[in-house]
């Protein structure tokens, strides 16, 4: 093979060899760099450098500290000297420390011995077991005996020598022992003392490289080289694996795996809580991921709550969510952020981060903490969203809107027609919502064809309404001590009577003001022959409502007549109603015939009908197209589905299953139900739809802060998978919590009790009441508002008899008579009682429907010591109490209940404590503590029974169960009383 | 200016519209017999095979694609890193087209002036297997796994996020070199596009050396020789296979409806979709009257359409266009080629019946699911 035959230059190839080599060498180097470096490990290292500087900062000051503590320095002097001392006298005695080491060689070496002997001697036993078991080799026998006995005999020499060994160097060490003594008990109070400081000493040395020792060094730099780290790296995926959560893997389930605190590393720790994200610790460890907190990182994690994809080890992978279209774009900017399309559930933005609490906590009315999504609940319970699409927690809800039925007898048809057309114009804060001058019917023809169409519906309703005979009012009212009622007796608590003062924010408080429909306009809207008889007896009109009846007498019941009737709206009254337009009429009908006709037989048929049958057709269509019968009782509408989309996982819906249509917002769950719910027609804008196929929501114009919080909580409507275990437990007692809360939710009651320590809405306009009626000042209202409130029901349950508030709920009885509220007669039946019943003691923890004996045995003694006691010489208890018929002196603002109440009422057990200390069982009560909580031993009286508080107390117990119980006779006889007192009450407004 | 151009190629890139105008380039540019190549002399199509039609042809290219990045859409469906090596196989299969079609046209040239072709020439050099040849490939094989390599830490795979199988994309594609029989679903039912047709294609494949027996053309590039030949490839190679390709890649979007290369992926895009079968077309709208119950009275056209075209076509062609063919090959072999080519005519031509007629299937039988 000559040179010339060669077709390439090799030395050209070797060259061109070389590069490529060396190219793909580089590749390989790229690999492997892209492959090695992750986003979190430099989080990882970020947090170790943020670490080392926090424990250095923590180390100083805690040895600054230990240096300025006396007890410290006191420590180090003795401690100085008794090394002194130590060294003087223990360490020369180095012959004796000699002794000891070699003595300790030698019992080692014997040690080890008598262990060899020792398993030699088993093995020996066990041959001779052996031998003797196979009597035929006799020798063997023999053998096996000699060797046994040899070993046995070698093993006991040893034991000897070993004890005796251990003895002296036993010995010998106590001696030296003896003498370094108080050296070792100075050194145990030194670590005591510096243990946060060795602690934090000790965690530099393994975290920061400068306090390492060399070897720790080179082991530090090694560790997270690449393939190496395989073994123990520094930096690590750091996760959290919640056994008791599964995920769905598509025809698997798995444990959650939460990788979060990969980067998030200051998450449960306290000291983080300024430092920039990922390190910044959770802003509630109270509630959260701290070890005491209900929500402990190890067992609940984070994406459960946050949502997310917890297995996700980078910023995008993870499903974080932006909170706006600013961030989103910062984010692609700074972390190359991608939205995880196929995934879920995405992380909740940070300002619906509480919808995330709903999935467990569905049962509870409130969720303590969570205001925003608490917030967003009511709303949707008050708008009455319910009525219209099925939502799971609100499934045997009452109708959020009136009964339709006898409509006839309370408003005119044209009242009715303007109501429908535009409820704002006459109640501008009604939470019905509005049907027409909306962004998809607002165009000529639909103006025209909702004019008609509103005919149709009033038509309709006015056809089918039923009679209610309405007798006449027995008396004339007079408006103004109407109005004194009205303010008085507790309409406030839900209703509001005029212009809305209050503006701004919603609030749990200013939802449970407008409970009821604004009283504003009454005059207009109705007659005072119909306000008569729905005050009176409110479920004779409307059997389902939730308006309960405040027993007021016929003549309190014709001034408030007089005064409601009084209100009017003269704007309202000035809109004309359009006529009635044939055309425009049969084209409505024509469109709904043809959809069960053919287009002949629907002409024809229309031909047939005259006028009314035709509105009657079309208004029956038009009430089940835009739903009304979702909210009121309609006659023919009582079988119907719910107009509107189930709405129990809506936050679980797919983004693809949300029609953004044309609008331009956001392509985010949030950003779609916001927009829905600001403008429920907006996704028809430029869509070319028939009547038929438009969107039919009605708006109920919420404000941008009541969006927010329903978007909160329509997003923590999602399908509850794989969490079983996590939700608040379903235990008897938390049921009938739920469903008690349900139930005070939906009568309101919470405007007027404090109940679970909220509410008490009534007290502000009590207080107005105070200043106008009683002459009081704004502050002087302020602290006796208590005093003629609705008392607050903390500690209800433990407090009262089941059988008495089983009776009282029934059917309300006076307790305190100075009050001008009354507690109003609910139409409840025996399950709510009972609910209510159970609700308030599984509250208390307290056993149901169990109650203790009430004792009334006193021995003449005691009787006499009891009377002592009631008496003004000692706790004048009649000085505020009511005693049977007796009223206390001085202001009623200081009064208290009848104690001839207490027998049939109190709990036996409750009023001991009560007596004890009434603060604790209900803060700032006006109940004076006789015995002082602090020294309750030397607090009572010392010349009556010993002075034993224990006694003193319970005789005075059994001595208020012996007063004046009234008798079924009696309180027969005093259940008038119940109807004459509010007399009694309106009598001072009405000298005024 | 740029908008109207825009507007133009999306129009222009409709397959209706390019597909009809790629099978007549087709046809002229690799004419398959000697009337064709006359046209093709007379218009100087043969003038692209030169340096200079080269240099047009990938100018033009390039200026298409850089014409094309400025504009947001086509920059995303174009850049994706899935779809970047289809924008390679777009210019490889060019430059290699070309190439060996210029030194084909270049070998004709030569052999009609009686001088052996160019890589008679080039056999006179002599390379060593060994160090040569082995070393230059060791190096080409090691350049490419470095750009493998390179490619791979560029433009990551696109492993997205875990499946769901609630929300799967959309559009849902097929790998790359699937895209061909993807888009033949839009016309025939799974079982023919799916199943008869890729095992037709490997049939076919594994027929090509008994049907042609054309000895010309072995180790150099002609054209003239093997015209025939290289015009049905040609077919089959650039407009049922890269050009179906690039089409699923590039022009299918959401719901696989087409969308031009400057056309926003709008998922809601809705196009009219009602096509109806052949038996309906004839009965209902040729013979205005009821459809048949009995099945076999029903498709008996479909039927009969079907035996004419694979019957009776290739009687009438071996009397008429390929009189040659069927003396060279005899009737066994001439029928084999002729199945395979009626064949792969037939996606032509069932893409023609539905844009010209809606027509969904010529034999439609649901009741078996057998669909034609």
């Amino acid at each position: 093979m000559g040179k010339d035959e060669r077709h390439y230059n090799i030395n050209n190839l070797n060259i061109l060899f070389a590069c490529a080599s060396l190219i793909l060498l580089s590749a390989l180097g790229w690999l492997f760099v892209k492959d090695y470096s992750r986003p979190w490990k430099k989080h990882q290292q970020d947090f170790r450098a943020l670490e080392v500087e926090q424990t250095r900062v923590k180390l100083d000051s805690s040895s600054s500290a230990l240096a300025s503590n006396p007890e410290y320095q006191a420590l180090q002097e003795e401690l100085t000297k008794a090394r002194e001392a130590y060294n003087a006298q223990c360490r020369q005695n180095e012959a004796l420390q000699k002794e000891i080491k070699s003595l300790q060689a030698h019992d080692d070496s014997l040690q080890q011995q008598y262990r060899f002997t020792k398993s030699e001697f088993d093995a020996a036993r066990y041959r001779l077991e052996i031998a003797k078991e196979h009597p035929g080799a006799a020798a063997y026998l023999v053998k096996a005996q000699k060797e046994y006995a040899d070993v046995e005999s070698k093993l006991h020499k040893l034991l000897v020598d070993t004890q005796s060994s251990a003895d002296t160097l036993k010995a010998k060490n106590d001696v030296n022992a003896q003498c370094g003594a108080q050296l070792a008990e100075l050194e145990r109070k030194e670590r005591e003392l510096a243990r946060q400081k060795n602690f934090l000493s000790r965690k530099l040395e393994n975290i920061d490289p400068g306090e390492m020792t060399f070897v720790n060094q080179m082991a530090n730099l090694i560790r997270d080289l690449p393939i190496i780290d395989l073994a123990n790296p520094n930096n690590k995926i750091k996760q959290v694996v919640l056994k008791d959560i599964r995920e769905d893997v598509n025809f698997l389930e798995v444990p959650k795996v939460d990788r979060c605190i990969t980067c998030h590393l200051g998450i449960d720790n306290p000291d983080y809580a300024n430092m920039p994200q990922p390190f910044r610790t959770h802003p509630n460890l109270e509630l959260y991921l701290g070890k005491e907190s209900t929500h402990p990182l190890e067992e609940f994690g984070c994406t459960v709550c946050h949502g997310g994809r917890g297995r996700g080890t980078d910023f995008t992978t993870a499903a974080h969510t932006p909170s706006s279209e600013e961030q989103a774009q910062e984010w692609e900017k700074k972390y190359r952020w991608q939205e995880m399309r196929l995934w879920e559930e995405p992380m909740l933005p940070l300002a619906q981060t509480e919808a995330g609490c709903f999935k467990c906590h569905a049962g509870q009315s409130t969720i303590k903490g969570a205001d925003k999504l608490n917030l967003g609940l009511e709303l949707i319970e008050k708008a009455g969203c319910y009525g219209c699409h099925f939502i799971e927690k609100y499934k045997d809800w009452p109708q959020p809107g009136p009964d339709l039925t006898k409509i006839a007898a309370k408003v005119s048809k044209e009242w009715a027609y303007q109501w429908i057309e535009n409820p704002k114009a006459f109640r501008p804060d009604t939470r019905m919502p509005s049907f027409y001058h909306l962004s998809n019917n607002s165009d000529p023809e639909s103006m025209i064809r909702g004019e008609q169409e509103i005919h149709a519906i009033v038509h309709y309703l006015f056809q089918h309404s039923e009679e209610f005979p309405m007798e006449k009012i027995p008396s004339t009212g007079d408006a103004h001590r109407g109005q004194d009622i009205v303010e008085s007796v507790g309409c406030f608590a839900c209703h509001q009577v005029g212009s809305n003062p209050q503006e701004g924010k919603t609030t749990a408080d200013s939802l449970r003001r407008e409970h009821g429909p604004n009283l504003i306009g009454l005059g207009r809207k109705t007659t005072k022959e119909w306000i008569y008889h729905w005050v009176k007896n409110p479920p004779r009109y409307h059997p389902a409502t939730r308006m309960p009846n405040l027993r007021l007498t016929d003549q309190e019941a014709a001034d408030v007549v007089e005064y409601l009737a009084s209100q009017q709206t003269p704007e309202f009254d000035q809109q004309a109603i359009p006529a009635l337009d044939p055309q425009v009429v049969d084209r409505i009908t024509l469109e709904f015939l043809k959809k069960s006709l053919s287009n002949k037989a629907a002409g024809e048929k229309l031909a047939a009908m005259t006028l009314d049958e035709k509105l009657l057709f079309s208004g029956e269509k038009l009430i089940g197209s835009y739903g009304c019968y979702g909210c009121h009782t309609i006659a023919g509408f009582e079988e119907m589905k719910k107009p509107g989309t189930e709405l129990t996982e809506e936050g679980s819906k797919a983004l693809h299953n949300l029609d953004f249509g044309f609008v331009h917002i956001d392509h985010t769950k949030p950003a779609w139900f916001a927009q829905k719910l600001h403008d429920p027609r907006s996704f028809d804008k430029d869509k070319v739809k028939i009547w038929e196929e438009k969107l039919k929501m009605p708006n109920f114009y919420f404000s941008e802060q009541e969006i927010d919080a329903m978007t909160t909580a329509l997003l923590g409507f999602v399908e509850a998978k794989g969490i079983q275990d996590k939700i608040v437990p379903r235990t008897p007692e938390n049921l009938y919590i739920e469903e008690g809360q349900k139930i005070i939710r939906q009568l309101n009651c919470q405007s007027c009790h404090m109940i679970e320590g909220e509410g008490g809405t009534i007290q502000e306009s009590v207080k107005q009441w105070l200043i106008k009626h009683d002459g009081k000042s704004a502050d002087e209202a302020a602290a006796i508002v208590l005093s003629f409130s609705p008392p607050n029901l903390v500690g209800e349950g433990k407090k009262v008899q089941p059988q008495w508030l089983f009776d009282f709920l029934h059917q309300p009885t006076t307790i305190r008579p100075w009050l001008k509220v009354r507690m109003p007669t609910y139409t409840f039946n025996a399950d709510h009682l009972n609910s209510l019943l159970q609700y308030f003691n599984a509250l208390d923890k307290e056993p149901f429907p169990f109650t203790d004996n009430v004792d009334v045995n006193l021995t003449q003694e005691e009787y006499l010591a009891a009377e002592k006691l009631f008496s003004d010489e000692y706790f004048d208890c009649a000085k505020c109490h009511i005693v049977g018929d007796k009223m206390p002196g001085g202001s009623p603002e200081n009064w208290a209940p009848n104690f001839a109440l207490a027998k049939t009422r109190l709990k036996p057990g409750w009023i001991l404590e009560w007596m004890k200390n009434p603060a604790a069982l209900l803060p700032g009560t006006k109940m004076p503590t006789y015995f002082d909580p602090e020294n309750y031993h030397e607090s009572g009286p010392p010349d009556i029974l010993n002075g034993d508080e224990d006694t003193q107390i319970r005789v005075l117990r059994n001595y208020l169960n012996t007063i004046a119980p009234l008798t079924t006779s009696q309180e027969t006889k005093k259940n008038p009383e119940v109807k004459e007192a509010p007399e009694t009450l309106v009598a001072p407004a009405v000298s005024k | 200016m740029a908008e109207s151009i825009k507007h133009f190629i999306n129009f222009a890139a409709n397959p209706k519209v390019l597909f009809p105008c790629l099978l007549i380039l087709t046809l002229f540019m690799f004419p398959g017999n000697d009337k064709l190549l006359a046209i093709n002399k007379r218009l100087g199509l043969y003038k692209l095979w030169t340096k200079k039609g080269g240099i047009f042809l990938f100018s033009f290219m390039l200026l298409f694609f850089i014409f094309g990045l400025t504009d947001p859409n086509f920059r995303l469906i174009v850049t994706k890193p899935d779809n970047v090596p289809i924008v390679a196989l777009l210019f490889l299969v060019n430059f290699f087209l070309w190439l060996s079609m210029k030194q084909a046209w270049e070998n004709d040239a030569r052999i009609a002036k009686g001088q052996p072709p160019q890589e008679a020439e080039d056999a006179k050099e002599k390379i060593l297997v060994w160090p040569d040849l082995v070393y230059i490939e060791f190096i080409a094989l090691i350049l490419c796994s470095a750009l493998l390599l390179a490619w791979a830490c560029a433009l990551p795979a696109p492993l997205e996020e875990p499946a769901n199988p609630s929300v799967s994309p959309n559009p849902s594609k097929a790998p790359w070199y699937f895209l061909g029989l993807q888009e033949m679903l839009v016309y025939f039912d799974p079982w023919l596009a799916g199943v008869v047709f890729p095992t037709i294609i490997m049939l076919g494949f594994m027929c090509i050396p008994f049907l042609d027996n054309n000895k010309k053309g072995c180790g150099y590039y002609t054209f003239n020789e093997r015209k025939m030949a290289i015009s049905i490839f040609m077919f089959l190679w650039l407009v049922l296979w890269i050009f179906l390709m690039t089409t699923g890649t590039f022009l299918r979007g959401p719901n696989w409806n087409f969308f031009g290369p400057f056309e926003y992926w709008d998922i809601h895009k809705l196009e009219a979709l009602t096509n109806i079968n052949l038996s309906e077309y004839i009965y209902m709208i040729l013979l205005k009257q009821p459809v048949p119950e009995n099945i076999l009275l029903r498709e008996i056209w479909g039927f009969l359409a079907l035996g004419l075209y694979f019957g009776l076509t290739p009687i009438l062609l071996a009397l008429t266009f390929l009189k040659n063919v069927f003396k060279q090959l005899g009737v066994l072999r001439y029928s084999i080629f002729t199945f395979l080519l009626l064949c792969a005519l037939s996606l032509p031509i069932k893409m023609f019946l539905r844009w010209a007629f809606n027509i969904k299937y010529i034999v439609a039988i649901p009741e078996f699911f057998f669909n034609i």
